[in-house]
């Protein structure tokens, strides 16, 4: 079952292209973080930032335009746009429910990509628990403790992880390891109590505290901390067959800071971050008959950041209203459609509709289609970031500083030349926007094999980029943000899954892609576009066919993967494996596109393999690799170390 | 066989034809290399930047420390052209000529005449070649690798200061012109390049 629709719904039903994972497959790979399980999913990759965040890139969609849900609510703290995924702990999930395309309709910005959103464990009827213990490579420690009680009036349930690593060093630079050493801590609670038949009361707490060892240089060496927590409360009322109801509070902060010091123990440098959202929304629904279903929801979002090397504190306040009718006209249609309207104080307000639909040709063949409008508002740093390079000398101003700021450089002289002028920032930052198509067939051989393809296209605007505005009098630039590019991701996606038999399970995925800038194709189309092979060689004109595309996009993704249960010995192993052709990660030879005569990246592939074994009835034992081969690539992939050994022991009670 | 010993014939007759219709016979067309031209800067990074401009003549095809008699001139990733008025910064030398410059876009084979109208000469506002990453001849990588790559198809035009036409094609900024230049140990403001100088005055194309 999914909640992709903000309802619960069986996932073979849905129009909309969704993945699951479940806890079992969870249990079978033993994954601990996000970023692990994501990876070897059908068409999704991690793309690490510069603050060595790994974000994930869906339907060739960057990291933040994908939003990230727990139980439905979204996370923030997406310091350079990215949302860590090693954050979050996979140890007390249900399942993780990955929906591709736009979804703005229900979740508002960000949901351009599509939504990822982590269900939590529902809490058993009784006393259960358990305790799991896992070492891996690295002197990597994850430990983990639950423990749920539950009865039909009332349940609570807690979970706490730790997982400290000694981190790793590829050595690409003498003085500053890849990964410095960290230890994490995740606290999460849900309780819930039932006042009646009618009335239930839900509420969830999550706390997550990371140290982490930071190192820039032989000399400076420092400290960053983490502190986020989310916290919600949900009063669910049914009046009837018909109609019912919730009101829902969420509030969550993410605060960062960090320092670095010199070898003499003098402060150099101190960071920090620390962002808000408090959010309440109520929503009604009515089901006049089965199957057939109409929901609408309030709420307002309000949000602030306070950070360093920004103009002002900013705060967001956003009113939004969103309303979904999800029905069956026949027995063989399937229609959802739904709208949101978002106001907001700081750009302007957005329509975003979507509309799906599901047409059971027959048992073996159903179709399916969706067309969906997503946004991601301008988020703070591109509106108020006021920040000057204090050794280069360049200066990166948000869209709404500029005014202020370059009146200020203008006053201490540091202009030499404005580019663009000043009046060109008076109207409003636009939100980056999509529209997204999905085409899609589920094809039933029989019970035990199944296939699904989904053709897509996501057309972007108003794609935000950075800008030369003025020269500074050191001969370094002023930069800020606009909205410029165009660009477009297309391609195709293929999944099967095969029961082979009772003991085997094969299943296997596949994406081809094509992400391009427009501008930059017309460019290429145009003749404009010069390289070189080597610096020493004269340059020469480039065709169409040799633009690649966007960035750390790869042409080519698959993954397949091997399940094995032998019942009789209470064991079972898996083979996984996934592939990535190669990419592109900047321009190699200065013309600032990603063309074929670019240095690439490699093409790779990453071979698991796991091995668990129950014993007694509540002992599971795990032995496993991960990166069998061990590759490796570090110059540039800094984000995989080579081979993880690992070993664990899960005691359930 | 014969066919084309007659054509050979042929182009042989319009050539001398041409030659005997000019007054004086032109000068060839020179096409040359400058190799490792050190052009280093002081300050820079917030700094002010200071350092003497290395100037370049194209008629002699060499350094110069004359204070009129050259084209353009290098300091860092600076090249300004003694033409119009000094941007006052410290060390720059004064302007005596009415040389001009301009980037075209192409390979240094099809950039084949001037287009006199695109020159621009240096100003009190700032240089006829822009500074700064992907405004003028060179794209800067920033972090991590830092790197300054000339940019593909971006061929200087250059009048010089006796009136004729020269065009120039960058192609390193690091000695020796590394074919994987390393940002923090191979050094820099050492420029390598391709030109060819058109010596008759009044003659707007290179060929």
């Amino acid at each position: 079952m999914v909640t992709a629709t903000k309802s619960v719904r069986q996932l073979s039903s849905l129009p909309l292209p969704v993945q699951l994972i479940s806890k079992k497959q969870i249990q079978r790979i033993n994954s601990i973080r996000m970023s692990d399980l994501l990876n070897e999913a059908t068409g999704l990759t991690t793309v690490a930032d510069f603050g060595g965040g790994e974000g994930i890139q869906m339907q060739g969609l960057d990291a933040q335009h994908t939003l990230i849900l727990i139980d439905g609510l979204p996370l923030v703290g997406r310091s350079a746009g990215t949302l860590d995924l090693n954050r979050l702990a996979v140890g007390n999930i249900e399942q993780v429910e990955i929906v591709k395309g736009a979804s703005s309709s229900l979740y508002g910005s960000e949901a351009l990509a599509g939504v990822i959103n982590l269900i939590s464990k529902n809490t058993e009827q009784g006393i259960h628990g358990a305790i799991g213990y896992r070492l891996a490579t690295f002197n990597t420690q994850d430990i983990q403790a639950d423990l749920s009680y539950g009865t039909k009036k009332f349940g609570i349930s807690s979970v706490v992880n730790r997982l400290a690593s000694d981190g790793y060093d590829l050595g690409n630079d003498p003085d500053i390891p890849t990964v410095s050493p960290y230890e994490n801590y995740t606290f999460s609670t849900n309780a819930y109590y039932q006042f009646s038949k009618k009335s239930k009361l839900s509420v969830a707490g999550r706390f997550f505290d990371q140290e982490q060892a930071y190192v820039s240089s032989n000399e400076l060496a420092g400290e960053t901390n983490i502190e986020e927590w989310n916290l919600s409360g949900k009063f669910t009322h049914t009046f009837n067959e018909q109609w019912e109801s919730y009101v829902e509070l969420y509030a969550t902060r993410y605060y960062s800071t960090e320092f670095l010091n010199e070898a003499t123990g003098e402060n150099f440098s101190d960071a920090n971050y620390d962002q808000r959202l408090f959010r309440p929304e109520v929503r009604l629904g009515y089901s006049p008959r089965k199957g057939q279903s109409y929901s609408a929801g309030v709420g307002f979002n309000h949000e602030t950041l306070a950070r360093t090397d920004f103009i002002k504190q900013p705060e967001f306040n956003a009113p939004y209203i969103y309303t979904q009718y999800d029905g069956k006209l026949t027995d063989r249609l399937n229609i959802i459609a739904g709208a949101r309207f978002d106001m907001h104080n700081e750009y302007a307000s957005q329509v975003s509709p979507k509309l799906a639909l599901r047409y059971v040709l027959s048992n073996l063949i159903s179709l399916k289609g969706s067309v969906g409008y997503g946004f991601k508002a301008p988020d703070f740093r591109q509106l108020y970031f006021d920040f000057s390079n204090g050794t280069v000398g360049y200066t990166v101003l948000g869209y709404n500083a500029v005014e202020e700021a370059i009146t200020r450089l203008e006053n201490n002289g540091e202009i030499a030349n404005q580019l663009v002028p000043v009046a060109a920032f008076n109207q409003d930052l636009r939100p980056e926007s999509s529209v997204s198509f999905n085409l899609g067939t589920d094809i039933r051989v029989s019970n035990q094999l199944k296939f699904n393809l989904n053709l897509f296209r996501n057309n972007i605007n108003n794609l935000i980029d950075t800008q030369i505005i003025a020269t500074k009098t050191n001969g370094q630039s002023v930069f800020s943000y606009t909205n410029v590019n165009k660009v477009f991701t297309q391609g195709i996606e293929l999944n099967g899954n095969w029961d082979f038999s009772e003991t085997l399970r094969i299943s296997g995925g596949y994406q081809l892609l094509y992400a391009k800038d427009k501008e930059a194709v017309k460019a290429f189309n145009n003749g404009t576009v010069y390289a070189r092979t080597s610096p020493a060689s004269p340059s020469f004109q480039l065709s169409a066919s040799d633009y690649f595309g966007l960035y750390n996009r790869s042409r080519h993704m698959a993954n397949l993967k091997l399940f094995y249960q032998y019942t009789p010995w209470k064991i079972d192993g898996n083979i996984r494996t996934t592939y990535r052709s190669s990419y592109g990660q900047f321009d190699g030879n200065g013309n600032g596109y990603l063309d074929q005569y670019d240095p690439m990246v490699d093409g790779y592939v990453i071979t698991d393999i796991a091995i668990n074994k129950s014993i007694y009835k509540h002992y599971r034992l795990s032995l496993g690799i991960d990166n069998v081969f061990n590759f490796k690539d570090r110059q540039h992939i800094t984000s995989i170390p080579g081979s993880l050994f690992y070993t664990k022991l899960n005691i359930q009670f | 066989m014969r066919s084309i010993n007659l054509l050979f014939l042929f182009v042989l007759a319009v050539m001398a034809s041409c030659s005997s219709d000019d007054k004086e016979p032109l000068l060839t067309v020179k096409v040359d290399a400058v190799a490792n031209l050190h052009a280093p800067q002081e300050g820079g990074r917030g700094e002010p930047i200071s350092g003497d401009f290395t100037k370049f003549s194209f008629e002699t095809g060499q350094i110069t420390t004359d204070d009129t008699n050259w084209d353009i001139a290098f300091r860092g990733t600076s090249i300004i052209v003694n033409g119009g008025v000094s941007l006052g910064t410290n060390d720059e030398p004064a302007r005596s000529g009415n040389a001009a410059i301009y980037i075209a876009s192409g390979t240094m084979a099809s950039v084949n005449s001037v287009e006199e109208s695109q020159f621009l000469q240096d100003s009190d506002n700032g240089y006829a070649i822009q500074g700064g990453s992907d405004n003028g001849w060179y794209n800067y990588a920033g972090d991590p690798t830092h790197i300054i790559s000339p940019i593909p198809g971006k061929i200087l035009v250059i009048r010089t200061t006796s009136g004729t036409y020269a065009k120039v094609e960058i192609l390193s900024y690091y000695k020796d012109a590394p074919a994987n230049p390393d940002a923090f140990s191979d050094p820099d403001a050492y420029y390598t390049f391709n030109y060819v100088y058109q010596p008759n005055l009044g003659v707007s194309t290179f060929e």
